[in-house]
């Protein structure tokens, strides 16, 4: 999968930890428009996810990059941030509610109609893709941006969305049922038809 | 975790084959299966079409969500292109604001204190030189400092290295840490003994009798003591009493509640006690900060007398000048230079011989008996009493001081973000942290009195004393913290944090300034403030030391549910 940003920069944070200003600009050439594209997907609207990029990017500079470690991946380590900070937004906005989890024991597991979602996905562009995201809910969209756009594993996106590992998979395919819905506006496919 | 493996593929009862759920096939085509069940399903995938397909889609809906999301459609804001080039302005302006208050520190500091001290010394007549080519150029007044100002050095170094321990604890572990510090205070310890050839000696009581000789320094630290004999290099002390009834060819440095020399010391005499008394002679300079101070009779001091006392005493010999700023100056010996004294009361005995001019500054006239033999008049300044309050000068220094505080609010908040954070936290919970601050705030200068009478504990207690003092200067910050928070909500990060303290800081100065005309009420404000501020420092380091939660358990809330029946999740990635 082509991850964003995932060219690494870690001669430019080496530097930018030891106090370069210049290397702190090579990070966010690097990694700005990534983590400004990943708010855009996360958050409801533009401004908000220019805030959140101009914040990660403050927290950095203000001491977060000391919590790096240097043994693993920045461009993964940059959109954990990025993804615990749109959640602390969207949380704190209470967009998330509790209603979503409870829903989640209901979603429907049987099998959707292969063929008919074989040829909606055919038929939808990305444009129709991104009007739908932002129909979603906060926590389907945030996960199938964490998982989707920054490729996070499941435990990264546990983590982030304060869930059960095991949990993450539901999160998603409820996600996927959502967005479905918001393309097709037919709820059989959404709540999954049968063969 | 894994859950154990579900068979994905139930037959039904007339052994057909059920088709996949679709979480099974998104877990599959995500890898997130175990490697039993992932080869259960894709045997399955390879004799059921419509599974088979239903996979397939998966796959081409997850590419399709990707390439949706990466898609550049939306320029970036210019607002974001700016950004850069908008921190690193804003980054030069606090470096800006940062260098301008600290010189303005620096000048507040030089004229209200060296400045003033610097002209009284040269005003006093010491050798007529500036306070700068006093400390320079006469090597005997600096020498027996040097010891001192290493130890000092030292304590600072192992201070800094404590504050980086703890602005890097992210990347140690809490055993590391204390090693490296215990490591740092055994270093602290162990340097001065290779340094100079210094002897050490402690205990209860340490004599050097009349026919022995110490070849170079003398490093004592003892209830008692008492030296009959000869140092040939320079005496420290550090306990309740000493006698010097030998000969000692260095300088004198003592800390103590009682020193009497009745014997000779070469050089000069560094005090930091209750009492001193002289008998004997002292070749150079004395200065003493202490509650009284006598040249006996018998006693000569042939350099100048520097003192910082309740009662001044001079009724032997003084070589030179004496520069006073106590309560009772009392004159009785002679004087071979000039006074210069600030305080209540002076009185000039008729056995009184003063070779230079006498200035005097105080509440009443000096008392001088006209049998006194003086060079000149007494000049008498009488001392004012104006209330500083009703001076604009007084505002003037209280807001370059607030800059101050500021500043060193600014870099301890960008320093320890979070500690700082914690600690105005654990500030707005009122009553424990004022109760805690009681504790201590007297508590903790007793424990560093305490250990102090040890040789071990000095370094420790002295290393506490300044904790103390530093958490003394950041109480005030961190209640104005707090102040700011409740005006103005919330902080969204540490620069939101810094704003809030600059604005309490300041309500809480504009506050306490008036309140601090009326004395017990100024007391009382101005102690509550220290106590709240320093409780919470101390609430915000006990967190610190509190075990840590265990890694396995889950820090944020988590959702009472269970999965849906026949849900297998959470699979290992196959091979």
């Amino acid at each position: 999968m082509n991850v964003p940003g995932k060219t690494e920069t870690t001669e430019a944070v080496a530097r930018a930890r030891a106090g370069d200003a210049e290397a702190w600009g090579e990070i966010y050439r690097e990694m700005g428009p990534a983590i400004f594209r990943f708010c855009r997907r996360a958050l409801p609207t533009r401004e908000d996810a220019e805030d959140a990029t101009m914040e990660i990017f403050s927290k950095l500079w203000e001491g977060k990059l000391s919590q790096y470690d240097e043994s693993r991946s920045f461009s993964a380590w940059l959109y954990r941030v990025a993804a615990n900070h749109c959640w602390d937004i969207l949380r704190r906005r209470k967009i998330r509610q509790d209603k979503e989890t409870e829903d989640v024991e209901n979603v429907p597991l049987e099998h959707p109609d292969p063929n008919q979602l074989d040829r909606m996905i055919e038929q939808k562009t990305s444009e129709e893709v991104r009007h739908a995201l932002n129909k979603l809910g906060a926590r389907a969209r945030m996960a199938l941006v964490m998982r989707y756009y920054s490729d996070m594993s499941y435990d990264e996106i546990a983590d982030a969305l304060g869930v059960r590992r095991a949990f993450v998979g539901v999160v998603l395919l409820r996600a996927r049922h959502e967005l479905r819905q918001a393309l097709e506006g037919k709820s059989a496919l959404a709540a999954g038809g049968t063969l | 975790m894994s859950d154990p493996v579900d068979p994905a593929l139930p037959e039904s009862p007339g052994g057909m084959t059920e088709h996949l759920d679709e979480m099974t096939c998104l877990l599959y085509a995500e890898r997130q299966l175990d490697r039993a069940r992932a080869q259960v399903v894709s045997a399955h995938a390879q004799d059921c079409a419509a599974c088979r397909t239903l996979l397939r889609a998966l796959e081409r809906e997850s590419r399709l969500l990707t390439r949706a999301m990466l898609e550049e459609d939306e320029p970036l804001p210019s607002r974001l292109a700016e950004f850069q080039e908008r921190a690193r302005k804003s980054f030069g302006w606090i470096w800006g604001v940062i260098f301008g208050l600290a010189a303005t520190g620096l000048y507040a500091l030089y004229t209200s204190f060296v400045e003033p001290l610097q002209q009284r010394l040269e005003q006093a007549g010491f050798g007529g030189t500036s306070l700068l080519s006093l400390l320079v150029f006469q090597g005997a007044f600096w020498k027996g400092w040097q010891s001192v100002i290493t130890l000092f050095e030292v304590l600072a170094m192992v201070t800094v290295a404590g504050f980086g321990l703890v602005i890097f604890r992210r990347r140690l572990r809490r055993g590391s840490a204390l090693a490296l510090v215990l490591a740092g205070l055994c270093v602290a310890l162990a340097i001065p003994a290779p340094a100079g050839a210094t002897e050490f000696r402690k205990g209860e009581i340490y004599e050097l009798a009349k026919d022995e000789t110490v070849k170079s320094d003398i490093f004592i630290t003892t209830g008692r003591a008492r030296i009959d004999g000869t140092v040939e290099g320079d005496l420290f002390f550090f306990g309740q009493s000493i006698e010097i009834g030998g000969h000692i060819k260095g300088d004198a440095i003592v800390f103590a509640q009682s020193v009497r020399v009745s014997g000779q010391i070469d050089g000069n005499i560094r005090s930091f006690t209750n009492n001193l008394t002289i008998t004997g002679t002292v070749e150079r300079n004395v200065l003493t900060f202490n509650e009284t101070a006598t040249i006996d009779s018998a006693g000569k001091v042939e350099g100048s007398l520097t003192t910082f006392a309740q009662n001044v005493i001079v009724d032997g010999h003084l070589g030179r000048d004496l520069l006073g700023m106590d309560d009772e100056t009392n004159i009785s010996g002679t004087v071979g230079g000039g006074i210069r004294a600030k305080g209540r009361s002076m009185s000039i005995a008729s056995t009184a011989q003063i070779a230079g001019p006498v200035h005097f500054e105080g509440d009443h006239p000096a008392i001088v008996d006209p049998g006194a033999k003086l060079a000149s008049p007494v000049q008498y300044t009488k001392l004012e009493h104006e209330s500083q309050y009703r001076t604009g000068h007084y505002y003037v220094w209280r807001i370059i001081w607030t800059a101050a505080f500021i500043l060193f609010g600014l870099v301890l908040f960008l320093l320890m973000p979070k500690f700082t954070d914690e600690a105005v936290r654990a500030g707005e919970r009122f009553g424990a942290p004022l109760g805690l601050g009681v504790l201590v705030f007297f508590g903790v200068p007793i424990a560093a009195i305490l250990a102090c009478v040890t040789v071990v504990g000095i370094p420790l207690g002295v290393l506490t004393l300044g904790i103390w003092a530093l958490a003394i200067n950041c109480a005030e910050i961190i209640v104005g913290t707090v102040v700011g928070k409740w005006i103005l909500g919330p902080p969204a990060d540490t620069w939101g944090l810094i704003g809030r303290m600059t604005l309490g800081f300041v309500i809480v100065r504009i506050v306490y300034t008036p309140l601090a005309h009326v004395h017990i009420v100024g007391a009382l404000a101005g102690l509550g403030i220290w106590m709240w501020g320093m409780g919470a420092i101390a609430l915000a380091l006990y967190s610190r030391v509190q075990p840590t939660r265990p890694p396995n358990m889950t820090a944020g809330p988590v959702p009472p549910v269970g999965l849906p029946p026949h849900t297998t999740v959470g699979g290992i990635q196959p091979a």
